[in-house]
């Protein structure tokens, strides 16, 4: 449950206690989870009275003590279906089958947010609960629980390890700090094996074209992708289709900035005023002309810039642009704002898409963004348009993959289709183009998925 | 000195090249300790424990806000002696030249060589130059090796860090890193942005005094952050800093938010990183707010037993964010 949003996440008592709680007091209750944002649940009294003293007036404990944290799972309504955004309570750890025996037991780290781990052995993998972000003391401890309790309850010893090739990962360092060997697996590559290794079950998993759109991840070229359509299957996937690059002004700092992404857009089409408004607009700055100045000096040079061509910072961006969201306060806000605000249907304005010198084929973002631009328009419409014509790019580039390559499927995963109207409206025009399409059931699209895909990379990359 | 600019016979061993030791380097240099027609020079060491170390100097630009290349120079190699707890007596210097590189400011940067070295108090007593071909030098290195003197019997170094101990910094952190990185990339001057290069044997001499003294360290390349992971990984314990507790000035920190930057990763060269005792800490902190050098010191965080040697850093909503390990370029993982 967040504001901005035109759904409400509801919870159903689940315990005792909730119903107790619930009977006592005759009406629904607005509840929050007891941790900080991005850590994982707190488990004992005095560190939560500590730690949540300056939000919470009264606690309640409990007088079972709890052993293993485990958050609440979250799910989502989209094609008509429950699909999890968040694993936890009651349904991790999750066993899936592997379509392929393994050679070795193995951990799988998962990635940086919203984090998961992933035991396999044979052909059973184990996900454990979500775990939260990796860049605090406190997740780091419980994953270090997680790979100690997941190993002693299955009386299984990993024999190798498997991480994302992001080298800044708190996951990926971990990895490389234990005495085993260790793979690593690009992003976009354990996101569409995760999904093809729970679709497949024990058969053979086919031909796929899977769309991996997300925030960011680290590329095999060292870049941040995010926009990427990968062709092929587990262990052999080859990367076929992207999005026109842009650069990330402030690196990191553009994921909860998402006027940072507008400003880098807006250079890019030389809309320099546009650029200066979004400067001009931002709180709590002393001297927005040299701040401006600042930046775009960077930006000429390159500081702090990488290169990116994630469809979540173009969301993102989007967003910023029509005034929905500049400064997100939470994960992801910006984009969740422009799908709540998204009016009736608009038709799609179709892009640019050609075949780079690489072999890739490249949408280009310039026509849509100068679409956002446009105050003539309200911003319900460009909301809708935005989706409608994102929707359009993913099934023209899916139709000029077909042209070369077979597939039997077309999959969606990585963190933008959490987007209900996007995956909705891509699966829809696939479908009237005569293309299976297949969405993420078991584990969650996001980063959650990782581990299992890491697994999954890793039972076909012998 | 005919020449306007530094050419090849400047680096031949002719009269080219005595005229510009003469009239450059010995000029401004001079002490009673030089005399360039020597070979080598014997040393007048006080009594005490000799320390001895060495440093590069590759800086650029060559000049920025709050010092340039000769200065650095002098104060890298002296504070690495004095954070050791040692007094900084000699010097040599290395000079690699580029051809082409304009006299005049090879002579300002010289001076402020000389100016740097008379304020420590340490003499510079062996030289020698070089003249780079045109492209194979950045108009100008230097290497400067130190000669020092330091009490016998000191108790300084991580191993003497124990849990329950305090971190102590004596000023704002990230200027010297801010300001090259403006001046490197021609942002344009602004005057609030100023290198704190300089010298902190005032801060290490107050520190000295004080009981209780574990460990001192100049946070240069890679900052604060640096240092500490290097306090983790040496003692086995964990750092434990408090993000609101760090002074850095609105400057550094506006343009650090505007470019994506964080100052705990960000050079200085003008201050000291301490460890001391947690009952001690107040006295050192007095000690150096007495100080110029040191009137924004701050207390900003503690040592502390952990599972794995690690730096948390408390933020301000009293989240415990994991300060990594400096990359090589921190890329983006949390869009």
């Amino acid at each position: 449950m967040a504001p901005g949003l035109g759904v409400v996440g509801v919870m159903l008592p689940y315990s005792p206690l909730h119903h107790l709680l619930l009977n006592a007091f005759g009406g629904a209750l607005v509840a929050t989870s007891a941790n900080l944002s991005g850590e994982p649940v707190m488990t004992d009294e005095a560190s939560v009275e500590q730690r949540l003293g300056g939000v919470a007036q009264a606690f309640l404990h409990h007088n079972r003590p709890i052993v293993r944290p485990a958050d609440d799972p979250v799910y989502r309504t989209i094609r008509g279906r429950a699909r999890p955004l968040r694993i936890g309570r009651g349904n991790a750890p999750l066993e899936l089958r592997l379509p392929v025996e393994l050679d070795r037991p193995v951990l799988a780290v998962g990635g940086h947010m919203k984090n998961t781990l992933c035991l396999a052995w044979g052909t059973r993998a184990v996900v454990s609960p979500h775990i939260g972000d990796m860049g605090t003391a406190r997740s780091l401890e419980v994953f270090e629980q997680l790979v100690a309790d997941l190993q002693s309850l299955y009386g299984v010893r990993a024999e190798a390890l498997i991480c994302d090739r992001h080298p800044g990962y708190a996951t990926t360092r971990w990895a490389q700090r234990q005495r085993l060997p260790c793979v690593e697996v690009q992003h976009h590559a354990a996101h569409a094996a995760a999904l093809v290794g729970e679709q497949a079950g024990d058969s053979a998993p086919g031909d796929w074209l899977v769309f991996t759109w997300d925030g960011v991840g680290y590329g095999s070229d060292g870049e941040l992708w995010g926009g990427e359509a990968v062709h092929g299957g587990p262990g052999r996937w080859r990367r076929v289709a992207s999005m026109r690059r842009f650069r990330l002004p402030g690196g990191e700092r553009a994921g909860r900035e998402p006027w940072r992404s507008a400003v880098s857009l807006a250079w890019e089409l030389g809309r320099h005023a546009e650029a200066r408004r979004l400067v001009a607009q931002l709180r709590e700055r002393a001297d927005p002309a040299g701040d401006y100045d600042l930046l775009y000096h960077a930006w000429q040079r390159g500081l702090n810039m990488p290169h990116t061509s994630a469809v979540g910072r173009l969301f993102d961006a989007a967003a910023a642009l029509t005034g929905v969201c500049r400064t997100a306060s939470f994960e992801g806000q910006g984009p969740m704002w422009l799908e709540a605000l998204a009016g009736q249907s608009a038709s799609p304005l179709a892009l640019p898409l050609s075949l780079g010198p690489d072999g890739i084929l490249r949408s280009d973002w310039r026509g849509l963004v100068e679409a956002m631009m446009e105050t003539s328009r309200s911003v319900s419409e460009r909301a809708a348009l935005f989706h409608s014509t994102l929707a359009g790019v993913l099934v023209q580039q899916a139709l000029a993959v077909r042209e070369t390559r077979r597939f039997d499927y077309v999959g969606l995963c990585g963190g933008v289709f959490q987007n209900r109207r996007l995956s909705e409206a891509c699966a829809a025009g696939l479908q009237q183009q005569g293309i299976e399409v297949r969405l993420c059931e078991r584990l969650p699209c996001n980063d959650a998925g990782l581990s299992f895909g890491q697994v999954i990379e890793y039972a076909f990359s012998g | 000195m005919q020449d306007s600019h530094i050419s090849l016979a400047h680096g031949n061993g002719g009269r080219y090249m005595r005229e510009l030791i003469e009239e450059v380097f010995a000029r401004h240099l001079a002490n009673p300790g030089l005399d360039t027609r020597c070979d080598s020079v014997p040393l007048t060491l006080t009594q005490g424990e000799v320390m001895f170390t060495t440093d590069g100097f590759t800086v650029q630009p060559l000049e920025f806000p709050g010092g340039n290349i000769g200065s650095l120079a002098v104060h890298g190699t002296t504070n690495d002696l004095a954070v050791a707890g040692a007094e900084p007596l000699y010097l040599s210097l290395n000079v690699f030249i580029e051809e082409g590189l304009e006299v005049a400011r090879l002579e300002r940067i010289v001076a402020a060589l000389a100016e740097a070295a008379r304020a420590v108090g340490v003499r510079v007593v062996a030289g020698d130059t070089k003249v780079l071909r045109r492209g194979e030098g950045g108009g100008l290195y230097l290497a400067t090796t130190g000669v020092g003197v330091r009490a016998r019997g000191l108790c300084l170094g991580m191993e003497h860090i124990r849990a329950g101990d305090r971190v102590v910094v004596s000023g704002p952190v990230g200027d010297h890193g801010i300001a090259v990185l403006l001046a490197r990339e021609q942002f344009g001057l602004r005057g609030d942005l100023v290198s704190d290069a300089g010298s902190v044997l005032p801060l290490t001499r107050a520190a000295l005094e004080c009981d209780a003294l574990r460990f001192m360290r100049d946070p240069t390349r890679g900052g604060l952050a640096t240092v500490c992971h290097e306090l983790a990984q040496q003692s086995g314990l964990g750092v434990r800093l408090q993000q609101t507790s760090v002074p850095v000035r609105d400057a550094v920190q506006s343009v650090c938010d505007m470019l994506g930057y964080d100052p705990l990763y960000l050079a200085c060269e003008g201050r000291v990183v301490a460890v001391v005792g947690a009952a001690q800490a107040q006295q050192l902190l007095a000690c150096w707010q007495l100080l110029p050098e040191g009137a924004q010191a701050a207390i900003i965080g503690s040592i502390e037993e952990a599972r794995h040697p690690q730096v948390v850093m408390v933020t301000e909503l009293g989240g415990e964010r994991l300060l990594d390990e400096l990359e090589d370029d921190p890329l983006p993982r949390i869009c």
